[in-house]
């Protein structure tokens, strides 16, 4: 909320008027943190108050006067040539910019000839100024105006002041308003806050009439609204403000009406109670009844809009018809005009719960609303009807009827919390003085009673509802003593439980930054049309994504169900700026309805998170000298080997697919775990898929559920080998299709104990040499035993004979 | 006949002969073969010396030392043959050289993700400290998100993060505050976890991704004090900002989060203008990093956690905004893009 420097000062009596720099330090200090502060009359300077002494016609126009003008009583007269047409009698004040002074957008004022006649400086108006929208004349101050002459224009225009921006907690309804935070400013520094007093006035402004003969109120629904007071005032004209009270509402940030409406905005910033004008004569029956609206109910507010309520909408009626939607608009039907004379004032408290429903589902957030939303207190409804109902007795001239109508069915008691010594010292971790807390919690208006050593009864003020709790006082007690006051310590060590996650995710990403890839982080959700490049079958478990219900674009639909989309996609971005080699992973958790969830819809329990590790390799690996080298199948297959050695996860395999919808068909592969549980895919991104997502030339990648890995167990040491090993090469010719692992299969078949490695040296084809439909393939197979020298001749009888079962088994030819 | 003269004039012939054949040999190969046609066994050598048998016993014993002294010679020659060729043949190797300022060939050249790296930093400051890691889940129950933490629905704190729905009742969690709650449930205290994740908010402009990641902080033990929760974070400042030459104060400002009480907002003095007033800190010398608190005693209600035996503190920190403050990232969305002109910076 916006705070006015000047407005804020005059609810205060502090013993030491502090600079708005050590205000706006204090409040932050305290807990109201102060955003920013704007000098108002920072936008001109050397403008100054004179009196119109002297004005003729200019010899040279009809449209321009000359004006005599003094700027010290008794001083010479400055004849300056003025174009408004409002130029006012003698005797009125007026602003004048003499030669020096400057103007809003930076123009510095000089003598110059105007049509022939010398003019220093000029008489500004309020757009010149940039302090209103007048454009029509000159700025001529109230004819009983006290400004002296030669005073700052600031001055008289209430600009000499500043605008502080508080950002108030959301619990601190009762710092939206100047007498909250002057009630704050007062605690922080020691000060009294000095609330409006208009009895005196009230009495002074009476007229002949009683309220309570003129409005009867009802409150059907105590539970949406704990107060009502109404007052009636009486024989009023409606005119514009003067002009400082409508420039503090511009301070604010409200637009100056009329004099009504303005004292209604006025109060709700001063006291920080919403307040509302109804045109009496519009009030059908004198009557005010506050209750819920009717299903199907509507009403037009004074926006002009129709509105259907809900039996959730709390509703201010008349005799006959609702009249305004209770602390969010009035009704276009009772709302002051040009030609009000007497008014209906309402100063209500409404249940928070309520206005924010309403205000939220019509889309009305307003300046009453949003007080209404954080709680007013009912505490405060008398005084503000009867600080407004004199400010529109002075502002429109009228008399205030007698009495208030004050409807307050059940007025709550404030339970007195109790407050220990020993707490507070044990939670903050120092040692307040006794004296201190209990000076603390009174300077904040708290009634404190001592009930025994160390111990309090503490009753908060009616504004402070947060106060409900031993630790709110703590806290309380904390903010006037000072957090830069506690000391810094560190908390016992006591062992807490160990380490509450398994590191997965992060040994992967060491492991896969070690392979050479750089990580990505994407969104968790992305949009229908990323997700549906996969081209997944409708029942397969990830086709079916979570979708976000309010996403505030289409980018945001649905949550993903793979890492890939959204790893390709930057791939796209990547190539798009001409980044053509891309190798890219990341490891973060995909969303899948639980087993047994409905497949469409939203769900109703918790998603599956599983942890997946994916990469994407894109065009050639690192650049070197020489002609690039594209990324292959093979390049993602060592990263995912490696990725699986550092898992700690023990052999993988790898079992052609060609059913994997988002992968081509003939390089697709599943990786399978030394239990044959399936880890996850790899293989080459299905053109398909890719060009969906915007990548012309081909993608390698793999997927890995992280949570299917086995979990890791300490590394057993093997002994070194004491003795030489031996190593045999064999060349075998196949058919094609034949795959590497079924090579390998075959020797582990054999369980030949002395075979301690087997290694693909070597694969070709060549249909002139070998034949079409055939393949060479060289294996180099390396023994030992552990406990011995092995001779030439027992290395050649196995080898021998696991070449005859690889001949038959295979099958293959020996080359 | 033959003389002892004669067979010492022939062995010192054969000595100066070996001289002569291994003179153009290159290799130690062919050095040694000549060596054997020498000395071996069937060599010059042995020939000759055949010849001693038919010397009167007199003459051997000089003939026998002429024999040896040929032996020396050839097994010298061959030596210092072998060592010249081993010299020219280093030699030859260290004239060799390469163009020292040719390009590398590719190795590694991996990262971590900037956000990756400084959460794994985060994580080990605050395992210094005693601190576990715990995690919870993205898509969580409005339970654990709002209500369990003091907020209940129309509470205007709802407004402070807007929030994305799956269900009614389940929401992408808008901070990591559900894992307090979590981590409450399954342990008794003490409790001292930190919980690191990725948040979500209806928020998209140049400070606010709709996706970031947050650091949460959970101390529950009996006697946890207010200045504990400063002592942490004056230690965690210094430690994560230790470039700046340690110093750094930790202001704790009074503010309101539901479920904590007292709450306060983390400030740390500007590490760029050391608390002088610069552009980054507004002018105010410092620098909002946070939000923290005491466990508010409704939140210990909702997971039966004793408030008046146990005390806690929780707080909360961004981290794409340290790494922003520490890295200089000027736009939030550039950690999400995966474009490698920004990624491969750190
Ligand atoms: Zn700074």
């Amino acid at each position: 909320m916006k705070l006015v420097w000047s407005w804020l000062l005059e609810l205060c009596d502090l013993p030491l008027v502090p600079t708005v720099e050590e205000g706006a330090r204090a409040l932050t200090g305290g807990g109201l943190e102060i955003e920013g502060i704007v000098d108002l009359g920072a936008g001109f300077s050397g403008v100054v108050v004179a009196e119109v002494v002297g004005k003729r016609p200019h010899p040279g126009s009809d449209k321009l006067t000359l004006v005599d003008v003094i700027s010290a009583r008794g001083g010479a007269a400055t004849q300056v040539v003025c174009g408004a047409p409002n130029v006012p009698a003698l005797g009125r004040k007026v602003l004048w910019a003499p030669p020096g002074a400057t103007l809003p957008g930076g123009l510095t004022l000089a003598t110059k000839a105007v049509k022939g006649v010398e003019s220093p400086g000029m008489l500004c108006s309020e757009i010149e100024l940039a302090v209103g929208d007048d454009a029509g004349g000159i700025i001529v101050l109230d004819a009983d105006d006290g400004t002296p002459l030669g005073a700052r224009a600031q001055q008289a225009l209430g600009v000499a002041d500043w605008v502080l921006d508080v950002n108030a907690p959301a619990n601190r309804g009762d710092c939206l308003g100047h007498l909250g935070l002057a009630r704050e400013l007062c605690a922080l520094l020691g000060g009294r806050v000095v609330p409006p007093a208009p009895e005196p006035d009230l009495e002074a402004l009476a007229a002949d009439l009683d309220a309570a003969a003129l409005a009867r109120v009802s409150i059907t629904d105590p539970s949406g609204c704990p107060r009502y007071v109404a007052r009636v005032i009486d024989g009023l004209t409606v005119r514009p403000s003067p002009r400082r009270f409508a420039q503090r509402l511009r301070a604010v940030g409200v637009r100056p009406i009329s004099n009504l409406v303005d004292v209604t905005n006025y109060v709700l910033f001063e006291l920080g109670q919403p307040l509302h004008a109804f045109d009496w004569h519009h009030v059908r029956g004198a009557h005010i009844d506050v209750r819920r609206a009717h299903a199907g109910e509507h009403m037009t507010t004074l926006d002009g809009t129709q509105r259907v309520l809900e039996p959730t909408d709390l509703l201010i009626c008349d005799g006959e018809r609702p009249v305004a939607l209770a602390g969010v608009m009035g009704g276009a039907d009772s709302e002051v005009s040009p030609s009000t004379t007497r008014v209906l004032l309402e100063s209500a408290s409404f249940e928070p719960r309520s206005i924010r429903r309403t205000a939220r589902r019509l889309g009305l957030p307003s300046e009453a609303s949003q007080r209404f939303e954080r709680g007013v207190d009912p505490e405060l409804a008398p005084l503000a009807a009867a600080r407004a109902a004199v400010l529109l007795a002075r502002l429109g001239g009228g008399r205030i009827a007698r009495g208030a109508v004050d409807v307050y069915p059940r007025p709550p008691t404030r339970p007195s919390v109790p407050l220990r010594l020993a707490r507070t010292r044990a939670l903050i971790g120092v040692e307040i003085p006794a004296g201190d807390c209990e000076a603390a919690l009174v300077r904040l208006g708290c009634d404190v009673i001592p009930d025994g050593a160390g111990h309090w009864r503490v009753t908060p003020p009616s504004a402070r509802a947060d106060l409900t709790r031993e630790v709110d006082l703590i806290e309380d007690i904390l903010r006037i003593h000072g957090y830069a006051n506690v000391p810094a310590t560190l908390p016992a060590l006591h062992v807490g439980p160990a380490q509450l996650v398994d590191d997965i995710a992060d040994r992967a990403r060491r492991a896969l930054a070690a392979a050479g890839l750089a990580e990505a982080i994407t969104f968790g959700f992305q949009s229908r049309d990323r997700h549906a490049a996969l081209g997944l079958p409708a029942g397969h478990p990830r086709a079916h994504p979570v979708a976000v219900r309010n996403p505030m674009s289409a980018e945001q639909a649905v949550m993903r169900t793979s890492l890939l989309p959204n790893l390709v996609a930057a791939v796209a971005r990547n190539i798009s700026f001409g980044i053509a080699d891309v190798a890219l992973f990341e490891v973060g958790a995909v969303f899948l309805r639980k087993p047994g969830q409905p497949l469409d819809g939203e769900p109703t329990e918790l998603c599956d998170e599983p942890l997946h590790a994916a990469v994407v390799l894109a065009g050639a690996r690192p650049r070197w000298l020489g002609a690039p080298q594209p990324w292959d199948y093979a390049d993602a297959r060592g990263v995912l080997e490696h990725l699986a050695r550092s898992l700690g996860a023990g052999e993988v395999r790898f079992v052609a697919a060609s059913d994997i919808p988002y992968l081509h068909p003939g390089v697709a592969a599943r990786v399978l775990g030394a239990d044959g549980r399936v880890l996850g895919e790899i293989g080459e991104v299905h053109p398909a898929a890719r060009e969906r997502l915007g990548v012309d030339g081909p993608v390698f990648m793999f997927d890995l559920t992280l949570g299917a890995l086995p979990a890791p167990t300490p590394a057993q040491m093997r002994a070194v080998p004491r003795f030489p090993a031996s190593a045999r090469d064999v060349s075998l010719l196949l058919d094609d299709p034949i795959p590497a692992a079924r090579v390998r299969d075959v020797i582990a078949g054999t369980a030949q104990v002395l075979v301690e490695a087997v290694r693909l040296a070597e694969e070709y084809r060549d249909p002139a040499r070998l034949g079409r439909g055939k393949k060479s393939m060289l294996w180099s197979i390396t023994y030992r035993a552990p406990d011995r020298t092995l001779t030439d001749a027992e290395v050649d009888q196995v080898h021998e004979a696991i070449v005859a079962r690889l001949i038959a088994e295979t099958p293959a030819e020996r080359r | 006949m033959t003389t002892g003269s004669d067979l010492i004039a022939q062995l010192e012939r054969l000595g100066d002969e070996f001289a002569a054949v291994i003179a153009p040999l290159a290799d130690e190969q062919t050095i040694r073969a000549a060596q054997a046609q020498f000395l071996g066994k069937k060599g010059q050598v042995s020939e000759v010396m055949k010849e001693l048998g038919r010397l009167p016993p007199v003459d051997r014993p000089l003939v026998g030392q002429a024999a040896n002294r040929v032996k020396d010679t050839i097994a010298a020659a061959v030596d210092a043959r072998l060592v010249a060729l081993a010299a020219a043949r280093r030699a030859a190797d260290l004239a060799r050289t390469v163009d020292v300022t040719l390009p590398g060939r590719p190795c590694g050249g991996g990262h971590l993700h900037l956000l990756t790296q400084v959460r794994l930093e985060l994580v080990g400051i605050f395992a210094e400290l005693g601190f576990a890691v715990a995690e919870g889940p993205q898509i969580e129950t409005d339970w654990h998100t709002f209500e369990a933490l003091a907020i209940p629905k129309d509470h205007p704190a709802r407004d402070m993060q807007d929030t994305f729905y799956v269900a009614d009742e389940i929401v992408l969690r808008t901070h990591t505050s559900p894992v307090q709650i979590r981590t409450m449930q399954g342990h008794p205290p003490p409790i001292r976890i930190v919980a690191p994740g990725v948040v979500y908010r209806r928020d998209d402009d140049a400070t606010h991704s709709p996706m970031f990641t947050q650091i949460e902080g959970l101390v529950v033990d009996e006697g946890v004090r207010v200045s504990d929760l400063k002592g942490v974070l004056l230690h965690f400042v210094n430690r994560f900002y230790a470039g700046s030459g340690g110093g750094l104060d930790v202001r704790l400002r009074p503010s309101y989060f539901p479920f904590v009480e007292p709450g306060v907002e983390i400030d740390m003095s500007c590490r760029f203008c050391r608390g002088g007033g610069c552009r980054l800190c507004k002018g105010s010398g410092w620098i909002e990093i946070g939000g923290a608190g005491m466990v508010d005693p409704d939140v210990f209600a909702q997971v039966g956690i004793d408030s008046e035996r146990y005390t806690g503190f929780a707080f909360g920190m961004g981290i794409e905004r340290m790494a922003m403050l520490r890295h200089g990232v000027n736009d939030i969305k550039l950690y999400y893009e995966g474009d490698l002109r920004f990624l491969d910076q750190f």
